[in-house]
């Protein structure tokens, strides 16, 4: 076991040193962040002294181990466009993200295995058919038309819920949250429909294609046998059964979740991560981008490693195979 | 009776105008920074002349007017000049101005570090000669010095040395990278980068208050289609821009109105006038045929303006002749007349320079810096094509556009240019005047003209006490860069921003949005 966990850990490292390396080489075909940092009346000699002051003359192997040598101590730098350090910017726009992906997660959860059961119940009702047909839209609409859809009907059209933003915010510590009040509450809705609406779909289509299988099965047959009430049948017995690989592929979204939010928070003004990474592309803000990649890649890797794990605890085959090795 | 129900319908009406308002407004960039002197950039000087000031401003005409400085004379035959500084003037925290905290600006705004240090260069010296005149002296006779530096704004020393903050630091920040103590009419309360500013009304400030704001908030919203819905649900009162195929639709809709207007930026097109081959195509090794004045007045007849703006800037903007607009000064009336599109002619003078099968060669151009720059590239692809002449396209970010024309990566480019000091001479001395380092000539020169009598003529217009004299000068350049076919200017670049019909904005040239001339009714 220990042995698998190491051999994992060793695996992540080396997968994070290589995304690095890739985003680092990457960052100059970006664009030049000089013209950006200086104004039009900038001289060639200006913009030699701030390369040099930057470090960009350097080749991007050289810019990339001092940003791992800084990374490694915590410091990721400061942005170019903002003049602060990128740590700090990351801790203040973290909260607007995570907030986000926390609602339109649990709304496409709580909703997608609602309406999946639903419909695997009601196969033949209109309901359940006017449902999947929707439900394809959700999947095949790209998130952006969405969000535009969403802002012109729900606040230029109706006037109900604010058009972009995130509406007041209360301070809890460091964590800003928009919980807590009303325009924030009301802020976060047309985002995190937006959001999740393509997780909400996923999960949907899967918990009905799953419940429909498990409905056939036997021991719902027999349990149907023994007199057992629908709604015992429906949801103690059959949707407990189903829910195994939904909750591996709701993990797996999860990821998603947080690192697509890149759309969603652009088109409503979201302030969050994925709009600070926007901005840095735009600006080509190197520090802010390579802080962002890693963090993205820092979290797929650990949630992915997490999942091996529980395969590890769940699965006895990959222990008879580690142990044989 | 009536009398008295007249005179209670006017205070009534008072009432309503002097009404105290929140105002929200929305642009794309969110200023990189609180700090005046850092960065020259518009979205950063826009925004902080509403919280800093300068010796002089820019009225609602971009005339120039006394703002912390009462009045300025020339001292001696052009060895400088000197202002007569504001009495009653206060910082935002209560402090005193005077000319020591001018002395300590120039200083800080012409260092080293310092993104304004070119505005500068004229300067030999600065003397404080009493708490409220000081003197600054140029090297040599400078007529445009009041008028250069209207966006160089004052700092109060005290504060800066105070918030360890004399040096500006665009790389690392400073104190006054986020925090403002400033003399204007605004004062910054609330500065979250990249999210929102607020703004509220400098109590202690010297002016006369034209507007009626209690509480301004600025959000940056980059998708335009975000910024449009925004102001169409209310959520903000003002945007800037408005994209231009939106400009129909909003203009219907009633509730908000757009405001337009010409911007200082002529967009033209460039050429490489040094390389001996062209770069890019299935021609590229043969000798390169934008040397030849006349290819160059070809591609000048074979573009159709008219059309560019008729269809693309669906007649937002106007046809240029010059690199400045006619409303800059030293705007040169004798050369007022542009080619005329004429396919007949152009092909003509391309059999004339040997080039009457035509040529390929490439063309590079931005597709996020400029109004719909891409379709015009598009545009003029085409345009040229009916003379012969193949164009292929290349379109990037502008973030990698400049390295390209810097490395001189192009046969022909596209560009804007907005003259910062609102003056003919500027776009000479940046974009014509051969490259030269070290007096900072030339230095958006990407294509290397070079032209000895504009060379000579440059510090002679930059000296110039006499109008009529300088003017004539100034005609002189622009006759050549006509006639030489430097760059084929197109059109001046419109201005849309889009307001709530119950806001009353004022729209300058240099697309600076002032919150001490907004009304909302």
């Amino acid at each position: 076991m220990f042995a698998y966990i190491v051999r994992r850990m060793f695996q992540s490292v080396i997968v994070l040193l290589v995304v690095g390396l890739v985003a680092f080489s990457m960052f100059r075909f970006v664009g030049d962040p000089i013209d950006n940092m200086l104004g039009q009346e900038r001289t060639q000699a200006d913009i030699d002294r701030l390369r040099t002051e930057l470090g960009l003359d350097q080749p991007f192997v050289v810019q990339y181990a001092k940003f791992l040598q800084g990374a490694v101590q915590g410091n990721f730098g400061v942005s170019y466009r903002q003049g602060r350090p990128v740590s700090t910017i990351l801790v203040e726009r973290a909260p607007a993200t995570l907030e986000l992906a926390f609602v339109s997660g649990f709304l496409a959860i709580t909703m997608g295995i609602a309406l999946g059961v639903f419909t695997a119940i009601r196969r033949q009702g209109i309901a359940a058919n006017v449902i999947m047909t929707v439900s394809l839209i959700g999947v095949s609409l790209p998130t952006f038309l969405i969000g535009i859809l969403l802002i012109y009907v729900f606040s230029v059209e109706l006037d109900l819920l604010p058009s972009f933003g995130r509406g007041e915010t209360v301070m809890i510590g460091s964590w800003s949250t928009g919980f807590l009040t009303a325009s924030g509450l009301k802020a976060l809705i047309l985002p995190a429909i937006t959001l999740g609406l393509y997780q909400m779909t996923l999960i949907m289509r899967l918990v009905r294609s799953e419940m429909l299988e498990v409905l056939r099965a036997d021991y719902v047959r027999f349990a149907r046998a023994r007199g057992l009430s629908d709604r015992v049948i429906n949801f103690r017995h059959a949707l407990k059964n189903t829910l195994v690989p939904v909750i591996t592929i709701t993990g797996l979204q999860l990821g998603s979740i947080i690192a697509f939010a890149i759309i969603t928070e652009t088109v409503f003004q979201w302030p969050g991560v994925g709009l600070l990474f926007i901005n840095a592309i735009q600006f080509v803000d190197i520090p802010v981008m390579a802080a962002y990649l890693m963090l993205i890649s820092v979290m797929f890797v650990t949630i992915n490693l997490i999942v091996d794990l529980l395969y590890y605890a769940i699965d006895p085959r990959l222990r008879v195979d580690a142990r044989a090795t | 009776m009536i009398l008295r129900n007249s005179a209670v319908g006017l205070a009534m009406l008072l009432a309503g105008t002097a009404q105290a308002a929140e105002f929200k407004w929305a642009s794309t960039t969110d200023p990189q920074t609180m700090d005046p002197h850092a960065v020259n950039s518009a979205p950063v000087l826009g925004f902080l002349n509403n919280v800093y000031e300068g010796l002089v401003r820019r009225g609602k005409d971009m005339s120039v007017e006394p703002a912390l400085a009462i009045s300025w004379e020339p001292i001696g035959e052009g060895d400088g000049w000197r202002f007569k500084l504001r009495e009653d003037v206060t910082f935002h925290d209560g402090s005193g101005f005077d000319a020591r905290d001018v002395l300590f600006s120039y200083q800080r705004a012409s260092g080293e570090a310092a993104d304004t240090r070119s505005w500068f260069a004229p300067v030999s010296d600065v003397v404080v000669v009493d708490d409220y005149t000081i003197d600054i002296m140029t090297t040599a006779p400078n007529p445009l010095f009041p008028s250069s530096i209207a966006n160089w704004m004052i700092m109060d020393q005290d504060w800066t040395e105070a918030n360890d903050a004399v040096v500006p630091d665009k790389e690392v920040g400073n104190y006054a990278t986020i925090n403002t103590n400033g003399t204007g009419a605004f004062k910054v309360t609330e500065r979250e980068p990249g999210l929102k500013s607020v703004l509220e009304p400098h109590d202690g400030w010297w002016g006369e208050v034209e507007h009626n704001i209690t509480r301004a908030e600025f959000n940056p919203i980059q998708n335009p289609a975000t910024a449009v819905a925004a102001l169409l649900s209310g959520d903000v009162d003002m945007i800037n821009p408005v994209p231009i195929q939106d400009v129909a639709r909003l203009q219907q809709s009633g509730e908000v109105d757009v405001i337009q207007g010409i911007e200082a930026r002529v967009i033209m097109l460039g050429f490489d006038h040094e390389a001996e081959v062209l770069k890019y195509t299935d021609d590229a090794g043969k000798p390169n045929p934008f040397r030849d004045a006349r290819v160059r007045k070809a591609v000048a007849q074979a573009v159709n303006v008219d059309a560019i703006l008729a269809t693309i800037l669906r007649g937002n903007a106007e046809a240029a002749s010059q690199l400045v607009s006619p409303s800059m000064s030293g705007y040169s009336k004798a050369n007022a007349e542009r080619p005329a599109y004429d396919v007949e002619a152009a092909k003509a003078l391309l059999a004339e320079a040997g080039y009457a099968d035509g040529f390929s060669f490439g063309l590079k151009c931005p597709n996020d810096r400029y109004l719909n720059d891409e379709a015009v590239c598009q545009a003029i692809v085409g345009m040229l094509a009916q003379i012969g002449v193949s164009a292929e396209l290349d379109a990037m970010p502008v973030r990698n556009y400049w390295p390209e024309l810097r490395e001189d990566n192009y046969d022909m480019y596209l560009l804007g240019w907005s003259p910062g000091t609102f003056d003919a001479e500027h776009p000479v001395r940046f974009l014509v005047a051969t490259l030269n380092e070290e007096k900072k000539l030339g230095s958006w020169n990407f294509g290397g003209f070079s032209n000895p009598r504009v060379d000579e003529l440059l510090p002679a217009i930059q000296s110039e006490l006499d109008q009529a004299k300088r003017q004539a000068m100034l005609d002189e350049v622009a006759a050549i860069i006509q006639d030489e076919q430097v760059y084929v200017p197109m059109y001046v670049q419109p201005l849309v921003w889009g307001a709530q019909s119950n806001v009353e904005v004022t729209q300058r040239p240099d697309n600076f949005f002032l919150l001490r001339w907004v009304t909302v009714n």
